[in-house]
């Protein structure tokens, strides 16, 4: 129909020129036939026709269509006023794109993060299933557990178990270590993701004995074999053993790190895949269609008590708990990326009130223009509408260099955020993102549009024509005002959220982690696979490798340990005192257990309290020993001494306390809280031999130097592997690093809201500035009467610095109402602050004495502009 | 947009045009110079059309599918485009046709001061 219109309406107007012509020479005609002579037969029909131009106009009007036209014509002129203020043209799009630019960096990580679906089939049915321990914590289950749920609850379509599993590859091509998982059969089918290439683990496969079959990751497979199809049925060597490839992943299974291999988890080590005390396992299921969360929660409860009952002595008191997948990977960041997003449009309103400000004093010094547009028949609406479409223009362009100020800034923000991101790799500038920087600038430039627009709307024409270019002025100032009162009260919010962080990540640093942090670098070392052969040859390898390392010069001391503080790795044993064991394991008390060389204390500059710490003699054979930290011995020694006592670890047998140690933050810096503090070291060469395979995966070298990682790692490598046997180094960390990425969930928001809350003063000063500016070129002939009648230059220039300073004491006023409600927002979430409470005096009169500052320096240019008024000329200038 | 105030000017002025076009018309299929003639002639010369308005008009006519509109040779043997009534246009002038008597029919009884029964 339209389509229909249109070719009709092309139709009719193709040849309009020529049907007027023809109109008027036959109307010409007439009236020479009547006879008036040519030319004036020529006259009176163009006379009697009318207004060509308008005709043309009101005929191509009479086919609608010409609001396209009309806005191209808009914006035509638009783009030739803009271009007339070259200087308000830079200054408005600058801000906005900084304003624009900065929402859709955080909506891109917001989006790609929070919002974006996980990259599986229907993955809202996804879900984690957790054990609870008696404390309420989300643990992992033990894999009999995972076995009994999977075949008694009936709220799953699939079911699958995960453990972590890392592999040195030896063959095919250079040594690699290669971050695996154990997965049992129908993971795959569980995530809704078809392997690439081959096929799933069996049920054959899926138990001990089978034959050594597994999955490798789609870049694996480029890397080693060419591709996917060709590396099915190929041969690699992992750990000395060869495995046959079946399956090729997809690339875009991510639960927080890279998997570059699968392995049947049924053919894992029977110590822990056989055994109910070992909780190492993530479950993941699918839920049914007709089933959610809470009511699958309650089928897997019913489920874990009847364990409970079977097997009390390693269920009873465990219950469980069911968490979607996605809140599983994203929540620890999803509430700091909300409230960062919130943040981050206080800024964009900041910048829209200054841009309407800018318009607003463009508006006025324009409303002759106005006047005289309006006086030649343009309506009301229609100058609105116009000033709408440069309003809209300016925050489209804004938006579109935005659009390359965030594309610039995401990747490098992303990359220094310490530690890991999750789904990081998921951001980017994708269609939504685009339609989101879209929406903001059009919604943007209507807003900060609107306010001058209808300013304008309220003037008076007639009375602007007359006062002969110096404007109504008195309201806009009224507006000018409120959007400066609004900008530093927003400010001040930013300035205190950032300045409450700023303040938690100094306290951090201050924090006494428990051991010397610094010149501290960790790094792991694989076996080769003939010294990995027996458990006597696993341990004499470390030796060897911990002799060496020690010989290296620059080293002052090194050692290994199998779990490694602020790392955010985790091993809590269950424990007992005395010979008494606990009706139920999972009730008993847990410690966090290293098990490490007997140089570890010196390494790590950890004080031994009491007694002593392990010797070269402290081996397999020899009485199991123990030390434990200053935090047990206080729980469970009080005003005791703790050594020559003795401590059972349930699968390992009896040790007898030999030290206490001081107490290390394992958990984080300002992790006080519900974490468990209590912490035991034993002999790394004390391991049994039967625990030594699963636990030597953990070991950790650890050293003291004062050489950089990069040349230590080298002189290690040199030292270790000098004679061709190339095995892998990797996760290479210095301890500052672990510490820094430890604070990243402080110190992630904390340069994010820094970094907005600058950019808000920045803002804020440009506005109290124009604001000033401006008033005092519009009181110019004011200040000059004042001076003439006897006002001092001083008068004058505490006059405007009043003025400035009066509306930036009123946006304090509420500022710190918001700012109050704001820091509520930040205590809510669980260790975002530390050390400093959410009303810390010191912060908010430190940020309201810098917005003061600012303020007085945005005002002073001006103020000192006035007082230079020369009453002479400011009388004349009327 | 702009088109509100504009709209009201056309309604009124434009409206009457409308039914004067649909009316000629009716007679049989015409150009825009003869429709304007027609229009001057059979209101002897009162109503004096702005020629040129026509054709706003006679566009928005043809958009409403109340004439159409096909190409012929003029009386004077030039190429012009001929407008025809649709069979819509002639119910609209029914309507319209009526409105406008109505209206007038209205308007007369305001403009005459009533008169004294019986004397008329």
């Amino acid at each position: 129909m339209r389509f229909r219109r249109s070719k009709l309406k092309d139709r009719m107007l193709e040849d309009f020129d020529q049907a007027i012509q023809e109109h008027i020479e036959t109307e010409t005609l007439d009236n020479i036939e009547r006879g008036m002579s040519t030319e004036e037969a020529r006259y009176a029909a163009l006379r009697k026709f009318g207004n060509v131009a308008r005709i043309k106009q009101q005929t191509r009007e009479a086919w609608g269509f010409t609001w396209l036209e009309r806005l191209m014509q808009d914006i035509r002129y638009c783009v030739r006023t803009l271009r007339k203020a070259p200087g308000f043209t830079i200054v408005a799009v600058l801000t906005l794109a900084l304003g624009i630019g900065a929402n859709t960096a955080i909506f891109s990580v917001v989006q790609g993060v929070v919002l974006a679906p996980l990259p599986y089939r229907q993955p809202d049915q996804l879900v984690i299933v957790w054990q609870k321990n008696p404390s309420g914590r989300n643990i992992s289950p033990s894999y009999p557990d995972f076995q009994d749920w999977r075949s008694s609850t009936h709220s799953f379509q699939d079911m699958a178990a995960i453990g972590w599993q890392p592999y040195d590859l030896t063959s095919p091509g250079s040594p690699q270590h290669l971050n695996g998982w154990q997965i049992t059969t129908g993971f795959f089918k569980t995530l809704g993701v078809n392997p690439v290439a081959g096929r799933e683990f069996s049920a054959e496969e899926d138990q001990h004995g089978g034959a050594p079959v597994a999955i490798i990751s789609e870049p694996l497979s480029r890397d080693r074999f060419g591709g996917s199809t060709p590396a099915l049925g190929k041969t690699m060597t992992m750990d000395g053993v060869d495995y046959t490839i079946i399956g090729v992943a997809p690339s875009g299974i991510n639960f927080g790190g890279v998997i570059d291999v699968y392995t049947p988890l049924g053919q894992g080590d029977p110590i822990t895949v056989s055994d109910r005390r070992t909780h190492a396992f993530v479950a993941i299921a699918r839920l049914k269609p007709e089933t959610n969360a809470a009511m699958a929660e309650a089928d897997v409860k019913v489920v874990e008590k009847n364990l409970g009952a079977l097997y009390p002595k390693f269920d009873q008191g465990l219950s469980a708990g069911v968490v979607p997948l996605k809140e599983t990977l994203i929540s620890d960041v999803s509430g700091t990326l909300l409230m960062l997003f919130g943040s981050v449009g206080l800024v964009l309103l900041i910048a829209c009130a200054n841009v309407a400000s800018l318009l607003l004093a463009r508006a006025t010094a324009r409303e002759r223009e106005f006047a005289i547009r309006s006086a030649l028949g343009a309506s009301r609406s229609r100058i609105i509408w116009q000033l709408l479409t440069e309003s809209v223009l300016l925050s489209l362009t804004g938006g579109v260099l935005g659009l390359v100020f965030a594309r610039c800034t995401v990747r490098p923000l992303l990359a220094a955020v310490p530690g890991e991101f999750p789904r990081a790799e998921n951001v980017g500038l994708n269609p939504a993102v685009l339609l989101f920087t879209l929406g903001t600038s059009i919604a943007v430039g209507i807003i900060f549009g609107l306010i001058p627009a209808l300013k304008t709307w309220k003037a008076n024409q007639q009375s602007s024509l007359k006062k002969g270019g110096r404007g109504s002025t008195g309201g806009h100032h009224h507006t000018q005002s409120s959007l400066v009162v609004i900008q530093t009260a927003l400010t001040l919010v930013l300035l205190v959220g950032a300045g409450l962080l700023f303040r938690t990540i100094r306290h951090l640093w201050n924090v006494n982690p428990g051991f010397d942090a610094h010149h501290l670098i960790t790094f792991k070392a694989a076996l080769s696979p003939e010294m990995a052969k027996t458990p006597q040859s696993m341990r004499s390898a470390y030796q060897q490798l911990i002799g060496r390392i020690q010989k290296i010069p620059g080293v002052q001391a090194a050692d290994i340990t199998t779990l490694v503080p602020l790392s955010g790795q985790d091993n809590e044993v269950p424990f007992w005192l005395g010979p008494e064991e606990p009706r139920s394991i999972a009730e008993a008390p847990r410690a966090v257990s290293y098990a490490v060389g007997p140089d570890y204390l010196r390494v790590m500059g950890i004080p031994l309290i009491r007694g002593r710490f392990f010797t070269g003699a402290d081996t397999v054979g020899a009485e199991q020993v123990i030390v434990i930290d200053t935090a047990l011995a206080d729980a469970y020694f009080p005003g005791k001494d703790p050594v020559g006592q003795s401590l059972t670890f349930g699968r390992v047998g009896s040790f007898r306390i030999i030290g206490v140690a001081g107490h290390v933050k394992h958990w984080g810096l300002g992790n006080t809280g519900a974490s468990n503090q209590k912490q035991t070291y034993t002999s790394f060469y004390q391991i049994p031999d039967e625990w030594l395979p699963v636990m030597h995966v953990d070991a950790t070298v650890m050293v003291r130097t004062q050489l950089n990682t990069a040349s230590l790692i080298s002189a290690v490598r040199a030292a270790v592997y000098g004679d061709g046997n190339e095995q892998p180094i990797y996760d290479v960390r210095s301890m500052q690093q672990s510490i820094s990425a430890s604070m990243s969930s402080q110190s992630f928001p904390m340069v994010l809201l820094g970094a907005f809350a600058g950019l808000a003063l920045v803002l804020a000063a440009v506005g109290i500035y124009g604001l000033l500016a401006n008033l005092v070129q519009q009181r110019t002939q004011e200040i000059g009467v004042r001076m003439a009648l006897g006002a001092q230059r001083q008068n004058v220039f505490q006059m405007m610095i009043g003025q400035g300073l009066k509306l930036t004491l009123a946006g304090m006023a509420i500022g710190l109402a918001g700012a109050l409600i704001f820091t509520r927002v930040l205590s809510s979430f669980s260790h975002l602050l530390y050390g400093v409470g959410a009303n810390d005096p010191l912060t908010f009169l430190s940020v309201v004495l810098v917005l003061a500052v600012v303020a007085i320096l945005a005002c002073y240019v001006p103020a000192r502009r006035a007082t230079r008024v020369d009453p002479m000329i400011a009388l004349r200038y009327e | 947009m702009s088109t509100k105030e504009s709209d009201k000017r056309i309604e009124l002025l434009q409206g009457t045009l409308d039914l004067l076009i649909l009316r000629t018309l009716l007679l049989g299929p015409a150009h825009g110079h003869a429709i304007a003639k027609a229009i001057e002639f059979r209101s002897d010369d009162v109503l004096q059309v702005e020629q040129g308005s026509l054709y706003p008009a006679l566009h928005r006519l043809i958009r409403r599918q109340w004439i159409s509109v096909e190409d012929g040779i003029s009386e004077n043997n030039r190429r012009a485009k001929f407008y025809r009534l649709t069979a819509r246009g002639r119910r609209q002038l029914v309507v319209e046709t009526s409105k406008w008597d109505k209206l007038a029919g209205a308007i007369a009884r305001i403009l005459q001061p009533a008169e004294p029964e019986g004397e008329a």
